[in-house]
């Protein structure tokens, strides 16, 4: 489902990873770690095409990224969920709006939007919030927001990052839980995170990396 | 589709900046009724050139002592010639007439004349299109030829003086039209620009959600057509405000301005000329959308 081979991404000189080489099969969920500053992010980011590989070759979803057209990448996008690190929710716009924007993209008919919206704020147990502005919720509420838009489009690939920031343990729990149902469904996961506890006793494999390499990889 | 969403983050963005878009709006009327005027202006100036060509006529002043005959056969002979629409013969007798009638009281200036000084003639009216300056000197060269023929006479100043208005109002009122125009595609490429800028934050995120390029775009190039559609709407009102204090008002005063015409079913093109110059500038302000 996710093919690295030798890939190098510099910022302004300084490679931010490095000749990495790695493969996520299709329905498996993975978790990159290592500390801040390692490259996870960056690795994230040329899986969803926010970042152009400089060297080494990429393949998602059967998509050779060298060859394809600037025009295709929101095709292959609605094929990607994220959990961006930031959040990039919409602080004008309530918990409802925030996840229906992933199918509003689509062209999807408002009827079924709403239907399909509730069904996953249901999901993440946000319903009762749905009216709320998304700035009036407090950080374990804006995550699972975040998580809603990222899976309410049926994505076959989930990225997470960082998914546990700054939430209390209890939640950050509930949200691995999550995450192992929407893998279960088949939807391929692949989780960045500094926290051990995310991984542990997980039985899934586990990259390390540090300063942009690729240092190992072990059994959660 | 999507497009009733884009409507929708539209209107949601027109409604937030209201006031901004208001004066968007003002200022892009008073730039299509600066257009609208300009037009009227050039209008009537076409249908005064227009009209002119009927007026012009080319006097053939022919030798003295010509036979019936001679006379039938330059007719005849100016008949066939394409450019001419109208052949008149004024006898020496019909002129001195005419001459007496344009004197009336003063017909004594003529008196102790007794010989009949005036040529015979012919006045020839030419036909709409020849009355131009290159024809009508190919046509005089041309007829000058005919034997029995001894003068050609045309108001050459007059000719030179209507091609000189003709282009003058061309030239100034198309350059008024494309800077007005330009004016008016700033105005909304300015106002779109801003719209772009501030929602910067959330266009990058629906990129990053997948949202092609017509996702993105539809929004503005809506907010364009809106804001350029109003401007034509309230140019129109305008338009309608003039053209009643002019024809209704004034002329009461300035009986004369009677004979300008405004062409009043032009007016409904504003607010769709005012939508495309605004769906210009929503393009221009948007660029090329890129997703790397
Ligand atoms: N936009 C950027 N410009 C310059 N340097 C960057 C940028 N993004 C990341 N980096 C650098 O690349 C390296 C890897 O960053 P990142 O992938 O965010 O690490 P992680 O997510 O593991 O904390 C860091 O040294 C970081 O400073
Ligand atoms: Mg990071």
């Amino acid at each position: 489902m996710i093919h690295f081979s030798n890939v190098t991404k510099f910022y302004e000189n300084q490679a931010a990873i490095k000749n990495i080489t790695f493969s996520v099969e299709k329905g498996e969920m993975v978790f990159m770690t290592g500390p801040s500053g390692a490259g996870k992010s960056t690795l994230l980011k040329i899986i969803y095409l926010s970042e152009k590989p400089d060297e080494g070759s990429v393949t998602i979803a059967e998509w050779d990224l060298s060859k394809l057209k600037e025009s295709n990448i929101p095709f292959l996008r609605r094929n990607i969920g994220v959990v961006f690190q930031d959040f990039r929710l919409l602080d004008n716009r309530n918990v409802f709006d925030n996840v229906a924007i992933a199918l509003r993209i689509r062209g999807m008919l408002e009827g079924e939007i709403q239907e399909w919206v509730m069904e996953i704020l249901k999901m993440v147990n946000l319903r009762h919030k749905a009216d709320s502005f998304s700035r009036a919720l407090s950080g374990g509420e804006q995550q699972r927001v975040v998580i809603a838009r990222a899976i309410v489009g049926e994505p076959t690939i989930l990225l997470a990052d960082e998914p546990t920031g700054n939430i209390d343990p209890d939640t950050a729990a509930g949200i691995t839980r999550l995450f192992k149902e929407i893998n279960a469904r088949g939807t391929t996961v692949v989780v960045a995170t500094h926290n051990r506890e995310l991984y542990r006793n997980t039985g899934r494999r586990v990259f390390r990396l540090d300063s942009g390499n690729m240092v190992g990889e072990e059994i959660g | 589709m999507y497009l009733l969403y884009s409507f929708r983050l539209a209107f949601q963005s027109l409604w937030r900046e209201k006031w901004i878009n208001l004066l968007s709006v003002l200022t892009i009327a008073a730039g299509l009724f600066m257009i609208t005027l300009t037009f009227f202006v050039v209008y009537n100036i076409d249908l005064a050139t227009k009209r002119l060509p009927a007026r012009f006529s080319v006097m053939l002043y022919l030798d003295d002592g010509l036979s019936e005959q001679e006379t039938g056969s330059i007719i005849a002979q100016l008949k066939k010639n394409n450019a001419v629409e109208q052949a008149r013969y004024i006898a020496k007798d019909k002129a001195l007439e005419e001459l007496k009638g344009v004197l009336k009281n003063a017909d004594y200036i003529l008196e102790g004349i007794d010989e009949n000084p005036l040529p015979a003639s012919i006045e020839i009216k030419l036909k709409k299109e020849s009355v131009n300056i290159a024809s009508v000197k190919k046509f005089a060269a041309e007829i000058k030829k005919i034997k029995g023929i001894a003068e050609v006479e045309y108001g050459e100043q007059f000719l030179n003086s209507i091609h000189s208005i003709k282009g003058m109002a061309k030239a100034g009122s198309l350059s008024l039209i494309i800077i007005m125009s330009a004016g008016v595609i700033f105005v909304c490429y300015s106002t779109l620009k801003i719209a772009f800028y501030r929602r910067k934050e959330e266009i990058e995120t629906f990129k990053l959600l997948g949202a092609t390029r017509g996702f993105i775009r539809a929004p503005f190039v809506i907010e364009g057509s809106v804001l350029g559609m109003f401007g034509g709407i309230a140019s129109m009102a305008a338009a309608f405000a003039f053209y009643y204090v002019l024809f209704y008002k004034v002329t009461a005063t300035i009986p004369i301005l009677k004979i300008l015409v405004f062409p009043l079913e032009t007016f409904p093109a504003l607010p769709i000329v005012g939508l495309l110059l605004g769906i210009g500038g929503a393009v221009i302000a948007l660029g090329r959308i890129r997703f790397s």
